[in-house]
C-alpha cells in the first residue's frame, strides 16, 4: 500500500499554501487522515500517547450501530441505504463547507451523526427531506455552535426535530410495513407507503403489538429503532467498551421503567406494559445512542445520573400525557438543555469536597 | 490511604535491577543548568586546578546549592557553552577538598546547624525538596513532616529499592542522621510492600534510632507522587514549615556527608525505554558525557533521548552534553517515522489503551513498544471523560480545559488546577491529543505570577 501513500504525498503540494487547490485542503487532509495514521510526533511530555484517537472512538459507535443498521435494511429495504448515502453526502458537504471557511480540519464526529440521523427517520421519508434535515441538523445543531465538541444539542436530533415540526405528516403517519422471510426487504426498493400507525400510536387505540415482534423489530417505526434486540446488542457493546456511559443508560431506562410502572399501575398488566413500553418506539435507540453522546450530555457522573433521570421521566410523561405518541426526541433535547446546568451544580459540589479535604 | 485514578503505562525497556559501574571518563562536562537549578555564580577560573569536592559554582536562588567537582582536574570554562568542563582528571583516591570553617553557622543553629551546613556544602541538600513546589527547602527551616520515598513508579527511572538492597546500612544510618536534624516532626518512609523481608530488615535496623513510619504505597503510577501522598497523609504544610521530600539517593548522600565527611559525587541513573539496547541501572558521576553513557546502548539512529521519565521527562537537547546532578534516568524512544494505513479499523491486538476500544482489552498485561507518535490528530475535546477517570488528583481536566480554552483563569483556579500533580496521565489518555498537562502547568504558573504581582502591589 506504499503507492497510495506516495500518491498522496505527490498530490500534497497542490493543496498546500500557494497550490491550485489550497481551498480544499481540509478535504485532502480528511482523506489523508482517513487513510493513514498521522505522522505527528509528541512535542512535550508525555512523550508517548495512548493508542486511542477520536477516529477510533467514533468508529466504535459505528461498529455498535451495525446490528441495528442490518436490521433496518432487512425490515425496510434498500431505501434505508439510500437515506444514509444522502445523509452522508449532504451533511458532509455542510461539514466540508464549514471546514473550508473556518480553515479547520474536518471532524470525525460527523461520521456518527451522518449515520445516526437516517436511522431515526421514518423509512418512507422522501430523500430530499433527509437532505434538508441533515443540512439543518449539522448547520444549526453543530456548526453554528463551533463544530464538534462545542455543540449544545445532539445534531441528529436537531435535524429530526426540524423535520418533525416542518413535515408532520411525512414524519408521523407515513410508515413502511416491515419485511419478512429470509431476506425481508433487503433486496427491494420498498416505496409502497402504508399509513399504518406505529405500535405506540396503535396502542393508544388499544391495539398492542406483540412483545416478540417488538423485540425482533417486526413492526413499523423509524428505520433503526424497531429492533430492540439489535439495539441492545450494539448498545451493550457500546457500554462495555466505555464509549457510552453506563450511568446515562441505566438512569434513563430505570427512571423510564419506574415512571411507567407508576403511570400504568391501574390496569393489572403492569409488568407486561412496562416491558412493552421499554421495547417500543425510540427509547432504546435514544438511551443507548443519543442520550450518551458525550458532548451533549453532562461530564460529571452525578450530572449523568440526573440527566438520564430527566430523559426517562420526560419520555414517559410525553408518551402518556401529551398529544405526541413518542417523546424520546424531545426528552433528550430537554436533557441537552439541562446538561450545562447539571455540570455546573455537580462540579461545584466536587470542588467543595476537594477544598474541604484540603 | 485512599487512592483514585492512576494508570500504568506498560512499555518495553524496564531497566534490570543490576547496577553497572561506569569507568572513569577522560573528561567531565558539568551542566550549569538542570531542571531546577541554575548555577549562575561560577566560583572557579579557566585553567584552575581543583580537587575532588571543590565548589565549582553555586545556585544562589536555591540557598547556594553548590555544583561540586566529582573528581579533581583542570577547569575549562565555556567549552562547550553552559558547562564547566574538567579535564586531566585525577584518580579517585585523593583526599577530598576540606570544608570551609563552619563555626560561624554553629552559633545560629547549634549542632543541627553544622550538620545542615555540611549537607549543603557536600552536595546532599539538593535532594531535600518541598513536596508541593519541588524547590529545594530552606537549609535552616523546619518541616511539617518528612517523606522519604524509595519508589519511582514512572517508567523509567532509578528505583530506590535497587539502591537500597546493597546499601541498607548506609540508608538506615542516613535516616538516623535525618532524625537528628528534626525536633519531633514525623518521618514517613514509603515502601512498595511493608511486609516484605526488605521492609522488615529496614524496620529492624532503624528501630530505636530513627522514628520512621513505614507507609505502603500501591504500585500504580503516580501514587508515589509526593504532593499527592502529602495530601493523602493529611499533612498540612505552611509556607514556613513545608513538607520535605527526600529520595533514597538523598538519604545515602546525607549519610555520606555526615558519616564520612565526603561529597556526593556519584549518582544512580537508568538507561531504559523501548529503544534502549539493554535497559540497565548505571552508576556514574555528574558531568559524565551523555554520548559515552548512551554509546552502544540505543537501538537505531533516529531516537529521542528524554531526561527523566517517559511521562514527565523532557527531551534532552543536543547542547546538553554532560550528565546533570538531578538526572535519575535517560529514556530512549524511537521517533515516529512511518504511517500505518487504515490503522483505526484494525482490531488492535497489540495496541494497549486505557480505553477498551481495542481488542487488546480482553488481553492481560502486555508490554507495548511505542514511538513518539502522537497516534491521532489534534481535535476539540469530545468529553469522553477518560482524563477525569485517570486523574489521581481528583480534579476534572476536561472541565478545566474548557475554561482555559475560554481564557477563564479564575474559573480554572476555582476548579483547583493548583492540585494538579503534573503526572501527565490526562495528556496520555486524551483521544483528542490535547496537551492538558502543559496547559495546566502554564495556567498554574500564570496564577502564581498574578498572585505575586498582587502581593507586590499590596506591599
Amino acid at each position: 500500500m506504499k503507492w497510495v501513500e506516495n500518491l498522496l504525498n505527490r498530490a500534497r503540494p497542490m493543496f498546500e499554501e500557494g497550490g491550485h487547490f489550497h481551498a480544499f485542503k481540509p478535504v485532502f487532509d480528511a482523506m489523508d487522515a482517513f487513510l493513514f495514521a498521522p505522522l505527528e510526533r509528541t512535542v512535550t511530555s508525555p512523550h508517548v500517547r495512548d493508542a486511542l484517537d477520536v477516529k477510533r472512538y467514533m468508529s466504535m459507535v459505528i461498529v455498535a450501530m451495525v446490528p441495528c443498521l442490518l436490521a433496518s435494511i432487512y425490515f425496510f429495504g434498500l431505501r434505508v441505504l439510500a437515506m444514509i448515502v444522502v445523509s452522508y453526502a449532504v451533511g458532509g458537504a455542510v461539514e466540508v463547507l464549514f471546514a473550508v471557511v473556518r480553515k479547520e480540519e474536518i471532524n470525525e464526529g460527523f461520521l456518527v451523526t451522518g449515520l445516526l440521523f437516517p436511522l431515526v427517520l421514518p423509512p418512507a421519508l422522501p430523500l430530499w427531506m433527509v437532505g434538508v434535515g441533515v443540512a439543518f441538523g449539522v448547520l444549526v445543531g453543530k456548526e453554528l455552535f463551533g463544530g464538534t465538541g462545542r455543540n449544545l444539542f445532539n445534531p441528529a436530533l436537531v435535524g429530526r426535530c426540524f423535520l418533525a415540526l416542518s413535515y408532520p405528516k411525512a414524519m408521523s403517519s407515513d410508515w413502511l410495513e416491515p419485511g419478512s422471510g429470509l431476506f425481508g426487504r433487503a433486496t427491494e426498493w420498498a416505496s409502497d407507503v402504508v399509513t399504518e400507525a406505529t405500535p405506540l400510536a396503535a396502542a393508544k387505540n388499544g391495539q398492542w403489538a406483540s412483545l416478540p415482534d417488538l423485540l425482533l423489530g417486526n413492526v413499523t417505526g423509524s428505520a433503526g429503532e424497531t429492533s430492540a434486540l439489535a439495539l441492545i446488542l450494539g448498545g451493550v457493546l457500546l457500554v462495555a467498551i466505555g464509549v457510552a456511559n453506563w450511568r446515562t443508560v441505566a438512569a434513563t431506562l430505570a427512571s423510564f421503567a419506574l415512571m411507567t410502572v407508576f403511570i400504568v399501575r391501574g390496569d393489572g398488566q403492569v409488568a407486561h406494559d412496562t416491558v412493552w413500553h421499554l421495547l417500543s418506539g425510540g427509547l432504546l435507540f435514544g438511551a443507548f445512542f443519543m442520550a450518551t453522546d458525550p458532548v451533549t450530555s453532562p461530564m460529571t457522573s452525578g450530572g449523568k445520573w440526573v440527566y438520564g433521570l430527566l430523559i426517562g421521566v420526560a419520555t414517559a410523561l410525553i408518551r402518556h400525557y401529551t398529544g405526541y405518541v413518542e417523546g424520546v426526541m424531545f426528552a433528550i433535547l430537554l436533557g441537552n438543555v439541562f446538561a450545562p446546568v447539571l455540570d455546573e451544580v455537580f462540579i461545584s459540589l466536587h470542588v467543595r469536597r476537594l477544598s474541604r479535604e484540603g | 490511604m485512599r487512592f483514585r485514578g492512576g494508570y500504568d503505562v506498560f512499555i518495553k525497556g524496564r531497566p534490570s535491577a543490576k547496577v553497572e559501574i561506569l569507568p572513569d571518563p577522560d573528561v567531565l562536562h558539568l551542566p550549569l543548568h538542570s531542571r531546577r537549578f541554575d548555577f549562575a555564580e561560577v566560583c572557579v577560573a579557566d585553567g584552575q586546578e581543583v580537587r575532588t569536592g571543590a565548589v565549582l559554582a553555586k545556585d544562589n536562588d536555591h540557598y547556594g546549592v553548590p555544583l561540586l567537582a566529582p573528581r579533581g582536574g583542570t577547569v575549562r570554562l565555556g567549552r562547550p557553552a553552559g558547562h564547566i568542563t574538567l579535564t586531566d582528571l585525577h584518580p579517585d583516591d585523593e583526599e577530598p577538598c576540606p570544608l570551609d570553617e563552619a563555626t560561624h553557622i554553629a552559633g545560629d543553629g547549634g549542632s543541627i546547624g553544622i550538620k545542615r551546613y555540611k549537607l549543603l556544602n557536600l552536595g546532599a541538600w539538593q535532594f531535600f525538596s518541598d513536596v508541593h513546589t519541588g524547590r529545594v527547602v530552606d537549609p535552616f527551616g523546619m518541616p511539617t513532616g518528612v517523606i522519604v520515598s524509595t519508589l519511582h513508579l514512572e517508567p523509567f527511572q532509578a528505583r530506590g529499592d535497587v539502591q537500597l538492597r546493597k546499601r541498607l546500612v548506609a540508608f538506615t544510618r542516613g535516616l538516623e542522621h535525618l532524625q537528628t536534624l528534626l525536633e519531633y516532626e514525623p518521618i514517613y518512609l514509603l515502601m512498595p510492600d511493608i511486609r516484605s523481608p526488605l521492609a522488615a530488615e529496614v524496620r529492624q535496623t532503624i528501630r530505636g534510632y530513627a522514628w520512621a513510619k513505614l507507609v505502603e504505597v500501591p504500585l500504580r503510577y503516580p501514587f508515589d507522587n509526593l504532593s499527592l501522598l502529602s495530601r493523602r497523609l493529611g499533612l498540612k504544610p505552611t509556607p514556613d514549615k513545608p513538607v520535605w521530600a527526600v529520595p533514597t539517593g538523598g538519604i545515602l548522600a546525607a549519610d555520606r556527608a555526615l558519616t564520612l565527611n565526603k561529597p556526593c559525587n556519584v549518582q544512580i541513573l537508568t538507561v531504559g525505554g523501548p529503544a534502549a539496547e539493554k535497559p540497565i541501572h548505571l552508576k556514574a558521576m555528574p558531568g559524565y558525557p551523555i554520548k559515552d553513557i548512551l554509546a552502544g546502548r540505543t537501538t537505531g539512529e533516529d531516537v529521542r533521548v528524554i531526561e527523566g521519565g517517559i511521562l514527565t521527562g523532557r527531551q534532552l537537547s543536543d547542547d546538553h552534553v554532560g550528565l546533570d546532578i538531578e538526572c535519575t534516568g535517560l529514556t530512549v524512544l524511537a521517533e515516529q517515522t512511518r504511517r500505518e494505513m487504515l490503522s483505526f479499523v484494525r482490531p488492535g491486538w497489540s495496541r494497549r489503551s486505557y480505553s477498551k476500544c481495542f481488542v487488546s482489552a480482553i488481553r492481560g498485561r502486555f508490554l507495548e513498544e511505542p514511538t513518539t507518535a502522537l497516534r491521532g490528530e489534534l481535535r476539540p475535546c469530545v468529553a469522553c471523560g477518560h482524563c477525569v477517570k485517570v486523574c489521581p488528583a481528583e480534579i476534572m481536566p476536561n472541565a478545566i480545559h474548557k475554561l482555559l480554552y475560554q481564557d477563564d483563569l479564575d474559573g480554572a483556579q476555582r476548579l483547583r488546577v493548583d492540585l494538579c500533580i503534573e503526572c501527565g496521565l490526562c495528556s496520555y489518555v486524551c483521544p483528542s491529543k490535547i496537551d492538558l498537562r502543559d496547559q495546566f502547568i502554564a495556567a498554574s504558573a500564570e496564577i502564581e505570577r498574578e498572585r505575586l504581582a498582587e502581593q507586590e502591589a499590596e506591599a
